[in-house]
């Protein structure tokens, strides 16, 4: 069996990487007594398997992490804790709320499933991510225009630095959405359905096509979709929207 | 109280490691602020990565936040880039836990664990917006205090700071607090800042520069005299008497970017009196003060749990010495709440075969580094520096090591010691190969890293007397080791590079006059001279000419009985001729025990201060009072053939 996480990323903690997300979740997992394994060898790592990696400054709705338990840890369909949480019986729900507490302010976990293991890794079976952003000081009216040119050709050509090279690619092929959505106090907000395969476009390469020079303010994961028998579905559906506590 | 994070968060998308500036630990204070209390900004002039896990500063905001009357918020330098887009929006040195500018706080208060980050404070106190001289700021400007083991030679920095603060900070930052909140509640009138730093300098343990003036007389130091009649003349250092009545942090912070040290540290005595010359830690920590052993276990098992690590570290300056250290280490490998899964790691470790035990003990779950430091070459050397480990203890506890499964180990040595010669130089490269060829009968893949510095003599040490090696011999030596090693793939050598220990030297024994040098290279864009990749000498031997300040003097120059040291008026305890006695010792090859478990030698640090060693066992852990099994019976004469004495200097 393995839980099945998604968590949302927002505010401050945006900043934080994803190799440290990782060690932050960690951190929580003990806190808990999640039923964790441990890899085989000289030094032995928890196993879990995050989704897509999220851009650092990026914020997210949808992040995704599996955690194998141990094959003894549920009992009567409940997860047995161990360690700190030795003796702790918790539903998924009740799983859930301690997560979400053992995590820093910014990071919610806004749904979370005890499933068998199974399917492939989140990190292949992602086709397409959802994102929401918006474009510092561009006028609402000329990324309109921009959208619908971009839309209405077969070329969207972007261009992005690989290795201290700038690569220029026609990426029209993955762009399943883009649209406006009002406006921030930022600029324009934008929302695009961009694809995962062969690999994650960023909303950050639109920017210059959609507001030449401008600079993207704050972008958001909004979904992963993945493909599952021929529909397209997200490997969970959030149980309550995701929190943010206030910072003073 | 204003927050800046509207304005810094459009510019964290351009920099490196953005993490490092957001705050959001768990362990953070961010709801503390209280419009009528002293408010404290802790700075470490370093990154993030290198200031965040400091427990000084740690123990400090989360006392200040306990107190009604005082709030203390954290601040680290930030890295060039951040820097050059705060200063060309305008940004100023702001705090990590709610982003408040450095100005708004009452006191901007310093960690100075090394000397190489003077010019980062200098540059701290610039992008506060403040006037670096001390001199220059108005009276309502933040007070800027600054204290931790560099502080012990003040001097160097007395254009800068305002007041400076000597030994544990535990009780000192209380009166601190009351003083200043008394300004702060005046209004911070014209004339008040005299008054409050006046008020300061009636603390036991704090140090107003500004009301004390050096004399010269040409280039020699003829002292520093308090220019008020109330002003102490001296100013002692301040030690708590029992670590057990300050179980802290009690929250550790717990960062969101990997930082140094990323675990969770428990500090489990302070002090050492292991009486190494070289070691100024050792020497300005006396005495002993061991915490408890329950208390250990219940910080550890509390932190683990509270933060999610899985590692912790018992931290000392000699962590194989505290009596109970098997207690401890077994009882937290065996916490039930750590699946067996937690490693401890042990900082700072003894040369021998004990110690590895422990070691062994504690890597059940994950095998960490193993280090030693038997800092010389040859047994001379170690006796003149009092590291009194023979090269049996060296040989069994590596012996031990390899046995246990561990394939490589550092070994720490310094070179540019009092009296060294090439011999002990190169015994270095003897005692390396011994250990990989004792490895090899374990293992084939047996090797050792040595990790060569080149030594800064240190202010109240019986070193402080000592001219330090030039770069240009240092630099020799270290070619020296590295020919007799070339062809030896097993031994992998790694060495600072000597050019920094002359900036270290300048600014380690400097006094008053050196804050030229210091603002010089600041003003010259030399920050983080700690990082290899921005240190500059050339920027320091230029402002050491622009000062008129001559190198050979101040760093490569032999010091007599008579002279009087700028941090003469600076108390750490220890009694001059204590320390000249033990400076003529060590250049006649005599060792001297730890006096935890022999006699008192009245080095000062305890009989000065009424305070005593507090060690929880009357009998020196396995192996003997330097771990070398020396019949302790024989009082302080070390059983051991001696040399004729050395020539003062050597190469």
């Amino acid at each position: 069996m393995r839980l099945r996480i998604r968590f949302s990323k927002m505010g401050k903690v945006r900043f934080v990487g994803h190799r440290d997300v990782a060690r932050i979740v960690e951190r929580a997992l003990r806190r808990c007594g999640v039923p964790i394994t441990y890899s085989e060898g000289f030094s032995p790592r928890v196993r879990m398997s995050f989704g897509l990696a999220l851009p650092t400054c990026y914020e997210s709705e949808a992040e995704y992490l599996d955690v194998p338990l141990s094959p003894d840890s549920i009992v009567d369909g409940q997860i047995a804790c161990i360690g700190w949480g030795q003796g702790k019986l918790h539903n998924e729900q009740q799983m859930q709320i301690a997560l979400s507490e053992a995590l820093p302010t910014g990071f919610d976990v806004v749904a979370l499933t005890v499933e068998p293991k199974g399917g492939g890794s989140l990190q292949e079976t992602v086709v397409t991510c959802g994102w929401k952003f918006d474009i510092l000081g561009a006028v609402a009216r000329e990324v309109e225009d921009a959208i619908e040119r971009a839309l209405a050709g077969s070329e969207i050509e972007t261009e992005r630095k690989k290795k201290n090279e700038l690569v220029r690619e026609n990426i029209r092929y993955g762009v399943y959405d883009l649209r406006m959505d009002g406006e921030s106090e930022r600029g324009p907000i934008v929302i695009a359905e961009l694809s995962a395969k062969p690999r994650v476009i960023r909303p950050s390469e639109l920017v210059d096509v959609l507001a030449p020079g401008a600079e993207m303010g704050i972008a958001r994961r909004t979904h992963q979709w993945i493909e599952h028998e021929g529909q397209w579905q997200e490997p969970l559906t959030p149980s309550k929207s995701p929190q943010l506590k206030e910072y003073s | 109280m204003t927050s800046l994070w509207p304005r810094l968060e459009p510019l964290l998308p351009r920099v490196e490691k953005p993490a490092r500036y957001i705050g959001c630990e768990d362990g953070a204070c961010t709801d503390i602020y209280k419009p009528d209390a002293t408010s404290w900004l802790l700075t470490y002039p370093d990154t993030y990565e290198i200031g965040l896990p400091n427990q000084g500063l740690q123990i400090l905001y989360e006392l200040l936040n306990e107190r009604p009357d005082a709030f203390a918020e954290r601040s680290y330098a930030p890295w060039t880039d951040m820097e050059a887009q705060m200063r060309s929006n305008g940004l100023p040195l702001f705090s990590v836990d709610t982003h408040r500018p450095a100005e708004e706080f009452d006191i901007l208060a310093f960690n100075l664990s090394a000397e190489l980050v003077y010019t980062n404070v200098l540059n701290c106190i610039d992008l506060a917006g403040l006037a670096v001289r001390a001199s220059q700021r108005g009276d309502a400007d933040p007070l800027i205090g600054a204290g931790g083991h560099c502080a012990y030679n003040p001097e160097p920095l007395t254009d800068f700071i305002d007041f400076f603060v000597m030994g544990d900070g535990e009780e000192v930052i209380a009166e601190i607090t009351t003083t200043v909140g008394e300004w702060r509640k005046s209004g911070k009138p014209p004339g008040s800042r005299e008054n409050v730093l006046r008020a300061l300098t009636q603390i036991a343990g704090v140090y107003v520069p500004s009301m004390y003036e050096a004399t010269y007389d040409g280039t020699k130091l003829v002292g520093v005299q308090p220019k008020h009649p109330d002003v102490p003349v001296s100013v002692q250092k301040r030690t708590v008497a029992d670590l057990a009545d300050w179980p802290y942090p009690r929250n550790q912070l717990v960062p969101l970017t990997e930082v140094v040290h990323d675990r969770l540290n428990v500090e489990i005595f302070r002090g050492c009196t292991r009486g190494c010359r070289f070691c100024q830690a050792g020497m300005i920590t006396r005495p002993v003060r061991e915490r408890p052993a329950s208390q250990v276990r219940e910080m550890v098992s509390k932190g683990l749990e509270r933060t999610g690590y899985d590692e912790v570290s018992l931290t000392s300056l000699s962590t194989a010495d505290f009596s109970n250290i098997e207690e401890v280490v077994t009882g937290t490998i065996d916490e039930p709440g750590t699946c067996g899964r937690v490693s401890v790691s042990l900082p700072s470790l003894r040369v021998d075969a004990f110690t590895v035990g422990v070691a062994a003990q504690v890597s059940r779950a994950r095998r960490t580094g193993l280090t030693f430091a038997p800092e010389a070459g040859s047994w001379r050397m170690r006796q003149i520096i009092n590291k009194l480990v023979t090269e049996e203890d060296l040989y069994e506890a590596v012996r031990s090591a390899y046995s246990q499964g561990w394939h490589r180990m550092k070994l720490y040595f310094l070179t540019g010691l009092p009296s060294e010669m090439d011999e002990d130089t190169l015994a270095i490269a003897d005692l390396a190969e011994n250990c990989v060829a004792i490895g090899q009968e374990y293992t084939k893949k047996a090797s050792v890293t040595v990790s060569l510095g080149g030594f800064v003599p240190k202010p109240h040490t019986p070193f402080q007397w000592f001219g330090q090696n030039e770069s240009a011999e240092l630099r020799r030596k270290v070619e020296l080791l590295r020919e007799r090693l070339r062809r030896n793939k097993r031994v992998h050598l790694k060495w600072h590079a000597p050019e920094a220990s002359t900036a270290e030297g300048i600014t380690s024994r400097g006094d008053r006059r050196v804050g030229r040098v210091i603002e010089h290279v600041w003003r010259h864009g030399g920050t983080f001279q700690e990082w290899s990749e921005h240190f500059d000498l050339t920027l320091w031997e230029e402002a050491m000419r622009a000062s008129e300040l001559d190198i050979e003097w101040y760093v490569h120059r032999h010091r007599d009985e008579n002279e009087v040291l700028p941090w003469d008026h600076i108390h750490a305890g220890l009694h001059k001729d204590f320390l000249w006695q033990d400076w003529q010792d060590a250049l006649a090859g005599f060792g001297l025990e730890d006096c935890r478990w022999t006699p008192c030698y009245d080095c000062g640090a305890c009989t000065e201060y009424g305070i005593e060693h507090v060690v929880a066992s009357p009998v020196p852990p396995n192996g003997g009072s330097q771990g070398t099994g020396q019949d302790l019976a024989i009082g302080h004469v070390v059983p051991v053939d001696l040399r004729p004495r050395a020539e003062v200097g050597g190469t």
